[in-house]
């Protein structure tokens, strides 16, 4: 049983690298046209198939009229099917894909927004990165819906999510419509925070003798916008009922500590661990409140603090040495 | 209705009982009870009410429900056995029934028993009936398939309607393909393999005829067989219809016998033949029925014997739609055979003397063979003989008893006893059996024959005219030549028929739902190979071919697939409708866009007003409002008193309104009305 799955797994890469080849890249928002749709019948549809053929005998066999009408209705009720299966992905548009940065090791989500401008009512769409588990959705004619891919990453680093599969066997399983999507979408791997030195001491840039007060308390700097898991408390909510955007303010406390972190300062024996210590410094002294600075071979990112600066020091250790 | 994830399973038993009730009035009661059980058995255990039986149980199950339709037919092989195994191998598997392969598997199962009630039943009142269960199990396939794995999690919002509306949908647009395949999917003259016909025979024919055991004829109301004559139609009087020949005669009942066929005797026609077709229901007896005399064979599987009936090497098991020729007046040119003469007039020597004794009396005194049938008949005419569907019944010397005691009989009876006679006085003669009869659907004009028209009659040997036709019957009660059997007897029939009789509407009604199924078991049910070889020919495909056939259904094929593509591929790309206000508001742009102000399509109806106002102030006291008042009503909060009033307003306003081009001549000027102000 094994060998034909493998079989199976070979010629359905070496379609998909077909199809690649075929269709070239693509760029979002893109449109589904009928270039790129295939379609083939599930098992289902083949044995379908089968009965069919049995009914024809049958029905040829014993010159019998209505068995050979039902035959041919359903005959032509498959290739209606198949007709249907096919629409139900023309058409259809891929509009954004966007995916937030994740630590290597950890799963993240890729979240697509699809849409469908035509009068149909779509049903069944099933999503999925490569080779990974599909996500079904339903679209309302003229309508947007947005599906949550869980994507895995294994390495620090640029990932590129090179191949996205939409499918559909609905209305009636018999056959199966998918095509291959090859857009540009990249997501940011964090090297995995790891490794068991504390945070370099504190460098006391500035004077450490102001009282420590509660994070993010003292120091006005400045307006940012909103993201994904920011405290309702730090939103700017007066400039929002101004109808300005959501907004967040930032603060500094003016006595928190300066880690000046480096290559060097993480002694690990290679440089994929010492970047993993220095993104488990960031993850820590970001946590803690702490001014940071960043300092690679070539880069050097000044102290500051608040998730956009997080992003950029954990961003480049990502993509550190590529 | 939300799918759960029952849902499926339900849609699955549905299919299944279905499929087993579509079969309930053939097979045994038990086979049904045993497939139902099976189903509510399956339901129980989705709403826990129940547990669902283990491997071992199953299959000791399926064994013995095997066994049962064993013991009950003999036999696996055949449609009825064949049926009932498939019922419960349906059933059973719907027992097991986990995963989708398994749903999939029972709704194929269902499918192929819809096949089978076809194979089974062509009436045309079961079609609406088949065409419900493929509906449903093409629903169900919807069910299954969009309900999916559990790998994936299943989205809500298929509703039942939605599910039924798709099926019906699909299954509407393959209606064209069907059609088309139906008439042009090259159909084979012959069959693969033979199959096992049914024998329940359903005529008012039989082998032998056996007056004197029948106390009551009961007759069926059902239809024999439709003609249609191509031409004049014979009078009443000549509207016989030729079934099985009875020579032997053992005293008590009359049989084919083992005439020996001798040649086949050319007849010399006196008189225009007939020439029509015969639309035959299924008899499961052998016999083709065709009009008295016919002429010759209309199928080469049909043996034309040579007291002139049609004999098919197979029981007719369906419709059979066949062109014959007949003759009413024929004579036989050869003289009759001695072998067939000394079979037409044997008679039991020690049967029925006082019969024998009579004949032999009106034969000396008759002179002729024909002066004898005369004399025959007269007596028949003159000594009180009455005609009843329920005669008392007669012993061990029949004819006697029915010429000199009861004198009440119906046709069997004095054909037998007519016969009977002849042959005691030495005049060859034998008793006919098949219809007589024919009444007029005006509707599609056919004759429509039926088993209450079930008549026998007699045949004598007259030298230089041969064969000859003698109907005693019409001698006891010339009615029943003229008038159906309802005429005559009423009580005959069952009471359902006697009312159908009695309400003109009703039969009216009636006759023109026999001419549909005339229509559709002659067009449909009898579609074959020759006749599709017919159509080819019509359509212009000359010297028909199975080859034709293939490029005709070919070329079908392509147009269906263009248009099936065409059309779901438009409803595809075609633009969601815009609503109400959307379509009124696109109308108003239209208009401003017509005298060259279009709407920039970035532009909001503000926007646009203020810039209509640049451009064409004179158009601001009218424009301006109507572009406010759909920002209002578009973008405006939701809870206005009555945004259906307001909404018609602004439609209404739209509609009135009425904009010029700004003229060269006097540009800028007002050139705007309203109807409504004016």
């Amino acid at each position: 049983m094994k060998r034909p799955a493998k079989l199976a797994e070979r010629v359905r890469e070496r379609a998909a690298e077909w199809a690649r080849r075929r269709q070239g890249p693509d760029r979002l928002p893109l449109t589904l046209a009928r270039r790129r749709l295939y379609i083939l019948p599930t098992r289902a549809g083949v044995a379908f198939g089968a009965l069919l053929l049995t009914m024809l005998a049958a029905g040829l066999n014993y010159a019998n009229s209505l068995a050979l009408l039902l035959t041919f209705l359903l005959g032509g009720f498959a290739l209606v099917a198949m007709h249907e299966c096919h629409r139900n992905l023309l058409g259809l548009s891929l509009l954004e894909a966007a995916a937030a940065p994740l630590f290597a090791g950890t799963t993240g989500t890729l979240r697509l927004t699809l849409g469908s401008a035509s009068r149909l009512t779509r049903r069944r769409i099933q999503v999925a990165v490569a080779n990974e588990a599909a996500v079904a959705l339903d679209l309302v004619a003229g309508g947007r819906a947005q599906v949550a891919l869980p994507i895995r990453a294994p390495r620090r680093g640029l990932q590129r999510i090179d191949r996205l599969q939409v499918s559909s066997s609905h209305p009636f399983g018999l056959f199966r419509a998918w095509t291959w999507i090859h857009a540009p979408i990249t997501v940011i791997v964090y090297p995995r925070p790891s490794g068991s030195l504390p945070l370099p001491a504190d460098t006391g840039a500035r004077s450490g003798t102001h009282p420590r007060s509660t994070a993010g308390a003292d120091e006005w700097l400045g307006l940012r916008p909103f993201r994904d898991g920011d405290s309702p408390r730090q939103v700017a909510w007066k400039a929002y009922a101004r109808e300005a955007p959501l907004l967040v303010k930032e603060y500094s406390s003016a006595g928190s500590p300066l880690r000046q972190l480096c290559l060097d300062a993480a002694r690990q024996p290679d440089i994929e661990s010492r970047l993993e210590q220095l993104a488990r410094w960031i993850v820590a002294a970001e946590a803690g409140g702490d001014l940071y600075s960043l300092e690679l071979p070539g880069q050097r990112i000044t102290a500051h603090r608040g998730s956009d600066h997080r992003h950029k020091c954990l961003s480049a250790l990502a993509l550190y040495g590529s | 209705m939300k799918v759960v994830p029952r849902s499926p399973l339900l849609w699955v038993c549905a299919v299944s009982a279905a499929a087993v009730l579509l079969h309930a009035a053939q097979v045994f009661a038990w086979i049904t009870i045993a497939g139902l059980v099976l189903v509510g058995w399956r339901l129980a255990a989705a709403f826990g009410m129940a547990r669902l039986p283990g491997g071992p149980v199953r299959i000791v199950l399926g064994l013995s429900l095997v066994a049962a339709v064993f013991a009950q037919f003999h036999t696996l092989n055949g449609l009825a056995p064949g049926t009932a195994m498939l019922m419960l191998m349906v059933t059973i598997k719907l027992l097991e029934t986990r995963t989708r392969r398994d749903q999939y598997i029972v709704i194929g199962g269902a499918l192929f028993l819809l096949l089978a009630a076809c194979l089974d039943r062509q009436a045309l009142a079961w079609v609406p009936l088949y065409g419900t269960d493929a509906l449903l199990c093409c629903s169900a396939l919807a069910v299954v398939a969009y309900t999916g794995d559990e790998a994936l999690p299943a989205p809500a919002g298929l509703g039942t309607r939605e599910v039924i509306g798709l099926a019906g949908r699909t299954l509407l647009y393959a209606t064209p393909l069907a059609i088309l395949l139906f008439l042009f999917f090259p159909r084979l003259p012959g069959h693969f393999w033979a199959f096992t016909p049914g024998d329940d025979a359903v005529t008012g024919l039989g082998d032998t005829l056996t007056p004197g055991g029948i106390t009551r004829l009961t007759t069926s109301y059902a239809i024999a067989f439709r003609v249609r004559f191509d031409g004049r139609p014979p009078p009443p009087d000549e509207r016989y219809w030729r079934g099985p020949v009875m020579h032997e005669f053992d005293g008590v009942t009359w049989s084919a016998g083992r005439y020996s066929p001798g040649e086949i005797q050319r007849l010399n026609c006196l008189s225009a033949p007939y020439r029509y077709r015969v639309y035959l229901e299924p008899t499961f007896h052998a016999w083709w029925l065709a009009l008295d005399t016919v002429m010759a064979s209309p199928a080469p599987n049909v043996r034309y014997t040579d007291d002139y009936q049609l004999i098919a090497t197979q029981p007719v098991s369906q419709s059979q739609t066949y062109s014959a020729r007949s003759c009413a007046h024929p004579q036989s040119l050869a003289p009759l055979s001695p072998a067939a003469r000394l079979a037409d007039t044997q008679l039991p020597p020690d049967r029925n003397p006082r019969t024998h004794a009579l004949a032999l009396q009106l034969r000396h005194r008759a002179g002729s063979d024909v002066g004898f049938v005369r004399a025959v008949l007269t007596f028949l005419r003159t000594n009180g003989f009455s005609y009843s569907l329920t005669p008392p019944p007669l012993g061990p010397e029949p004819i006697d008893e029915l010429l000199f005691d009861t004198r009440t009989g119906f046709c069997g009876h004095y054909a037998s006893a007519f016969v009977d006679v002849m042959r005691a006085g030495g005049v060859p003669a034998r008793v006919v059996t098949g219809y007589l009869g024919g009444q007029l659907n005006p509707y599609d004009g056919t004759f429509v024959v039926r088993q209450s028209d079930a008549h026998a009659w007699a045949e004598v040997w007259l030298d230089g005219s041969g064969w000859t036709r003698v109907d005693p019957t019409a001698v006891v009660a010339p009615e029943r030549i003229y008038h159906g059997i309802l005429d005559l007897l009423p009580n005959a029939v069952s009471a359902s028929a006697r009312i159908v009789h009695a309400w003109p509407w009703l039969s009216a009604t009636l006759q023109r739902w026999d001419a549909l199924n005339g229509w559709w078991n002659a067009r449909v049910v009898g579609f074959d190979h020759r006749a599709q070889l017919n159509l080819l020919g019509d359509l212009g495909f000359h010297s028909p071919e199975l080859r034709d056939a293939a490029y005709a259904f070919g070329m079908t094929l392509l147009v269906w697939l263009a248009w099936i593509s065409w059309q779901l591929g438009r409803e595809a790309a075609s633009r969601p409708r815009p609503d109400r206000l959307g379509r009124a508001y696109a109308r108003l742009c239209r208009k401003l866009s017509r005298i060259g102000l279009p709407r920039p399509p970035h532009q909001g109806p503000l926007a646009y007003a203020q810039s209509i106002t640049r451009h064409r102030p004179d158009l601001a006291p009218q424009v301006g409002p109507l572009l406010e008042s759909y920002a209002d009503l578009r973008f405006g909060p939701t809870s206005a008193p009555t945004p259906d009033g307001d909404l018609r307003k602004f439609e209404r306003s739209v509609a009135r309104l009425s904009i010029r081009r700004s003229q060269p001549g006097d540009s800028r000027t007002a050139q705007v009305h309203s109807r409504g102000i004016d």
